[in-house]
């Protein structure tokens, strides 16, 4: 591999790993508060995707799309929060199941709405170009969501450690029954925290179409597959762990599957399996004591 | 109900079992009832050895389908390259193959637990998976296995789909006997211990890592056994049969029957079975809901019968028992 | 054991029926959920000619997974036979059975048991994977179904191979659709010939990727040509770039490629943003690389890509012209490849009904009359081979053009009478 093209590929497995943690970072954020891994983020990720096809169809808008999509996540996840959730609180591998029966129950519906025809979305015109770089053209968007992934880890960031909503949340990832006891909404604060993790793979659902299209399977393969590599890769339910995870395994896959091309479908676990042996917990997880 | 009693109405209703299609033959004199109990009944025996590691031990393994996927091939590959088609050869080559992975993959997996345990176990099937689809020379790749031979033992062939359910039917009663002989012995109720709490297992001296590799084993075995028969049931051999879908499959149904119950894994067999092959060719194919309908199955029991379909069964005889 | 059973009761009563009540239940409510899907036609009651027994056709097609597509579009071309043949094929009147594969083999494979245990049909239809096809073959020929495949291409399906590995030909056993060999060998074999000999190969790490590498590059070889390497994504890959990227940190320039689907709109979305057209770059491939479904989405990405297929919408022939304005006044939409495949399938059923004079009973006869069958298709001369019982058609060498606002294959050149080696 030349220097050039070893650039090339570290520019693509860095686009793949913004876009990775785009995807991971709802359900880490959703399992960091809630102890819930949420199997249905790749169906809410698969959904954020149809939704901006029908809103970009219409109005021919992708940054409307970029809106929208995730506020329709946003509602999803207010009313399943509540309806499937709230009552299974405690019982952390029932609520994993009941996650696996909406998604199965959304991918269905998302068939029989939007048919089962593959689709793809375009980037939005001034994004869909290629500069010249080192060792050829590349795609501005690629460009773009690497920029959209640093401002999203550095927002979620922010609101974590600076805002009061995020003390919140960190108080409730330690110990959400003190915080009940201390008079704080908690069902309000889960359901919320829900609906923001629906949102975020909603959102990634529309920044990833152009990359990685929009088609039936998608909510397993890359949705549910990758945000669950990336998660428990970097250490559930933290911030840093979703970067970390993100960051090792965009590039890792990216120039795995190239150099290793009869075994590429096997990589991606092959990185999992690594991590987790080195480190049960994943890079930057903390063995949590379970209630 | 008197132990006798009880014995005797489970061996007559093995036996009944065992010899469905003699006596069913007058009015299902098309073999579609016999294939259909039969595949439930492979799914039974997957889903049984799964509920060892899922219901009894407290480890969720989200990769058993690799255990599944081994032994049918190396029952198909066995008896190809061995010019052999005798059972005890074939399907005792499922079962060290079987045995042999889930120890290798045992080894790995059993100081994980929870989440960890789960992501550990699917990634490392994925890559039994990926080897599966790829080693085309071995395993005939993405094309799958086909030519799987004819079940023999001795001179008496058991392919035609009367004997190959007989089959089927005996080895099930064999697994749901060591499954419920398991679960009464000292070490089923070892198991049980450190599900429950492992520390203190360990306090008591229990060397809980041999005991869950060894059920890890014993679970990865009997799924071999099961793949070996869904080899010879469909005489072929697809990658996807160790894949993640299959893997899901057995999940599911160990969760919606009642894990660590006898009978959970079998009412869950019945169930998905029904769902799978039975809804669909009673609704047109374009309504298609079969997913979806398993979805809300599937919430429905979490949510309102969380001990499954048994649990459901033992409650709603409790009720009718206490009027 | 197994097979075909017979209905004792209906025996006693001296019908000549076999069907039971639960089939006749079951074909009934088919055919009448049949007629209340769009398109089609409510069977029997319009029939003058002297009503022959029903003829139940069994459609193995996915309607869910990443295959839903081509299981529409198949199951449409067959309502649409249907519609213009006043659900008749021959003098008999038609019941269709349709089942889900879903892409997983295990259901595919109980669903051919059930339509032979338990529908007893007479023909069976469909299937799209090649894996599938391969797990049914034993099951279908012991059977002595006669199974007209409409798309699954492996080329073993219809070749002598050893041991029957992966799978091989059966009597019953004919295709509608295209040995993969068909459209690879051939661009091979053609463009090496033309002067283009020295190429790049890229594919999805499948057997029908590998298969047509591996024909393409057969086909090179014959004429001095060879292939420089290649890059091999995984079978539903999410990220092209660094495939790409490695194609054009390579000096050859021609690159075939096989992929289809989302595969191929992700390939060729990669390729543009790249900047591969710009760096000189040339794009070849199957004939799935550019077919409708990914030139919908990819558009004017694809232009300049050239592929073999054994049709194209653009074809200019009158049985095609007509072919596709009749779809176009049924459908909102243009017939793809698919819906050739079975279109003509069911034409090729029908033309030997009709030398048979609708009876299907003896098997040898029916085997006989579809080997027989010549008829013009929307794709040209169409007739099954002797031997193999794969089609013998034309392939064409088409290039994706942007015209009249619409991105289609236009036809540039044709390889006649191709025909699959059979061994």
């Amino acid at each position: 591999m030349s220097l050039e093209l070893v650039f090339q590929q570290a520019l693509n497995g860095l686009s793949f790993g913004a876009l990775l943690f785009i995807l991971a970072s709802g359900l880490s954020l959703v399992f960091g508060m809630m102890d819930v891994v949420n199997l249905a983020h790749g169906a809410f990720y698969m959904l954020g995707a149809y939704v901006a096809l029908s809103v970009v169809q219409l109005t021919g808008s992708f940054w409307l799309a970029m809106l929208a999509a995730p506020l329709a996540l946003a509602l999803l996840g207010l009313v399943l929060e509540p309806l499937l959730l709230r009552r299974l609180r405690g019982r952390h591998l029932d609520q994993v199941l009941v996650t696996i029966g909406a998604s199965l129950v959304i991918v269905d519906i998302i068939g029989q709405l939007w048919g089962r025809e593959v689709r793809s979305l375009s980037a939005p015109p001034g994004l869909d170009g290629s500069v010249a770089l080192i060792g050829g053209v590349y795609p501005v968007y690629r460009l773009f969501v690497i920029a959209f992934g640093v401002a999203l880890a550095v927002a979620m960031s922010v609101v974590y450690r600076r805002t009061k909503i995020g003390m919140l949340i960190r108080a409730g990832v330690e110990d959400a029954e003190m915080l009940g006891a201390l008079g704080v909404n908690t069902n309000r604060l889960f359901a919320s925290t829900f609906a923001t993790g629906a949102a975020l793979a909603g959102l990634a659902g529309v920044i990833a179409a152009p990359v990685f299209g929009v088609q039936p399977g998608m909510d397993t393969d890359p949705g549910l597959l990758y945000s669950l590599v990336v998660v428990v890769v970097g250490g559930l339910g933290t911030l840093s762990g979703a970067v970390a995870g993100s960051l090792l395994v965009g590039p890792a896959d990216t120039f795995g599957k190239v150099l290793f091309q009869d075994v590429a479908l096997a990589v991606i676990f092959a990185i999992v399996a690594l991590v987790l042996l080195l480190k049960p917990t994943g890079l930057l997880g903390r063995i949590r004591v379970t209630r | 109900m008197r132990p006798l009693v009880r014995w005797a109405l489970v061996a007559a209703a093995a036996v009944a079992l065992v010899t469905f299609p003699y006596w069913s033959a007058p009015w299902e004199s098309t073999r579609f009832a016999t294939t259909l109990l039969r595949d439930a009944l492979v799914l039974a025996i997957f889903a049984l050895s799964l509920d060892l590691l899922v219901g009894r031990a407290g480890m969720p393994s989200l990769g058993h389908a690799a255990f599944f996927g081994a032994g049918a091939y190396a029952a198909g590959i066995a008896g190809q390259r061995l010019a052999t088609d005798q059972l005890p050869v074939t399907l005792g080559a499922a079962a060290l193959v079987a045995a042999l992975l889930a120890l290798v993959i045992g080894v790995l997996v059993v100081r994980s637990e929870g989440i960890f345990f789960l992501m550990l176990t699917l990634a490392l099937a994925q890559i039994v998976f990926a080897i599966a689809f790829q080693w085309t020379a071995v395993t005939g790749g993405s094309n799958g296995l086909s030519g799987v031979g004819r079940p023999m033992l001795a001179t008496v062939d058991f392919s035609s789909p009367d004997l190959m359910y007989v089959l089927v039917a005996i080895t099930f009663v064999a697994a749901a006997l060591l499954v419920w002989g398991l679960a009464r012995s000292p070490y089923g109720r070892a198991l049980i211990g450190v599900r429950e709490n492992e520390r203190r297992m360990r306090a008591l001296g229990y060397d809980t890592a041999r005991l869950r590799l060894s059920a890890f084993v014993l679970a990865g075995t009997i799924a071999g056994i099961a793949g070996a028969l869904s080899a010879y049931s469909t005489r072929f051999v697809s990658a996807q049969d160790a894949g993640l879908g299959n893997s899901v499959r057995a999940f599911v149904t160990v969760l919606v029957g009642g894990a660590g119950t006898l009978g959970g894994p079998i009412a869950g067999s019945a169930l998905v079975s029904l769902i799978e092959r039975v809804v669909p060719s009673l609704l047109p194919v374009e309504l298609r809901i079969s997913e979806a309908i398993l979805g809300l199955v599937f919430i429905a029991f979490v949510l309102f019968a969380r001990q499954g379909m048994v649990g459901l069964g033992r409650q709603t005889w409790l009720r009718v028992r206490s009027r | 054991m197994g097979g075909f059973a017979k209905n004792k009761l209906a025996e006693k009563r001296g019908y000549t029926y076999r069907l039971t009540r639960r089939q006749f239940l079951v074909a009934s409510s088919a055919a009448a959920l049949a007629a209340c899907a769009p398109g089609a036609v409510t069977p029997s009651a319009s029939s003058s000619a002297a009503p022959g027994k029903a003829l139940k056709i069994g459609l193995l097609l996915p309607f869910s997974g990443v295959y839903a597509e081509l299981g529409t579009s198949m199951r449409r071309a067959t309502e649409f036979y249907l519609k213009q043949h006043d659900n008749k094929l021959a003098n008999r009147p038609v019941t269709t059975i349709y089942a889900d594969d879903a892409n997983v083999t295990a259901t595919g494979i109980a669903a051919t048991q059930k339509f032979i245990d338990q529908d007893q049909v007479d023909v069976m239809m469909g299937v799209v994977p090649t894996p599938l096809a391969y797990g049914i073959r034993n099951a279908v020929h012991a059977a002595k179904l006669i199974f007209i495949d409409t798309n699954a291409g492996g080329n073993a399906l219809t070749r002598d191979t050893t041991n029957c590995t992966p799978s091989c030909k059966s009597p019953y056993i004919f295709r509608a659709s295209f040995s993969s060999y068909q459209i690879s060998y051939p661009i091979g074999d053609y463009l090496s010939a033309k002067g283009t000999k020295e190429f790049f190969l890229a594919y999805a790490n499948y057997g029908f990727g590998t298969e047509s590498a591996a024909d393409f590059t057969t086909g090179l070889k014959k004429n001095g040509g060879s292939t420089t390497g290649n890059v091999a994504p995984p079978l539903g890959n999410a990220d092209f770039a660094p495939f790409v990227t490695q194609i054009k940190n390579q000096p050859t320039k021609n690159v075939y490629s096989f992929f289809s689907g989302a595969d191929a709109i992700g390939f060729i979305k990669s390729w543009n943003s790249l900047g591969l057209p710009a760096a000189g770059y040339k794009m070849y491939g199957a004939g799935f690389l550019t077919e409708q479904d990914v030139l919908k989405e990819v558009k004017e990405l694809a232009n300049g890509a050239i592929t073999s297929l054994f049709w194209a919408v653009e074809l200019d022939n009158p049985e095609n012209k007509k072919f596709v304005a009749d779809f176009q006044k049924q459908y909102p939409l243009l017939p793809d490849v698919f819906t050739v495949q079975q279109y003509d399938g069911m034409r090729a059923l029908d033309e030997a009904l009709k030398a048979l004079g609708g009876d299907t009973s003896d098997k040898d006869k029916f085997v006989k009359a579809l080997e027989d069958v010549s008829f013009k298709s929307p794709r040209g001369d169409f007739t099954f081979d002797k031997t193999t019982h794969n089609p013998i058609q034309d392939i064409y060498i088409r290039e994706v053009k942007t015209q009249n606002g619409q991105t289609v294959n236009t036809i540039s050149d044709k390889i006649a009478k191709v025909t699959d080696p059979g061994k």
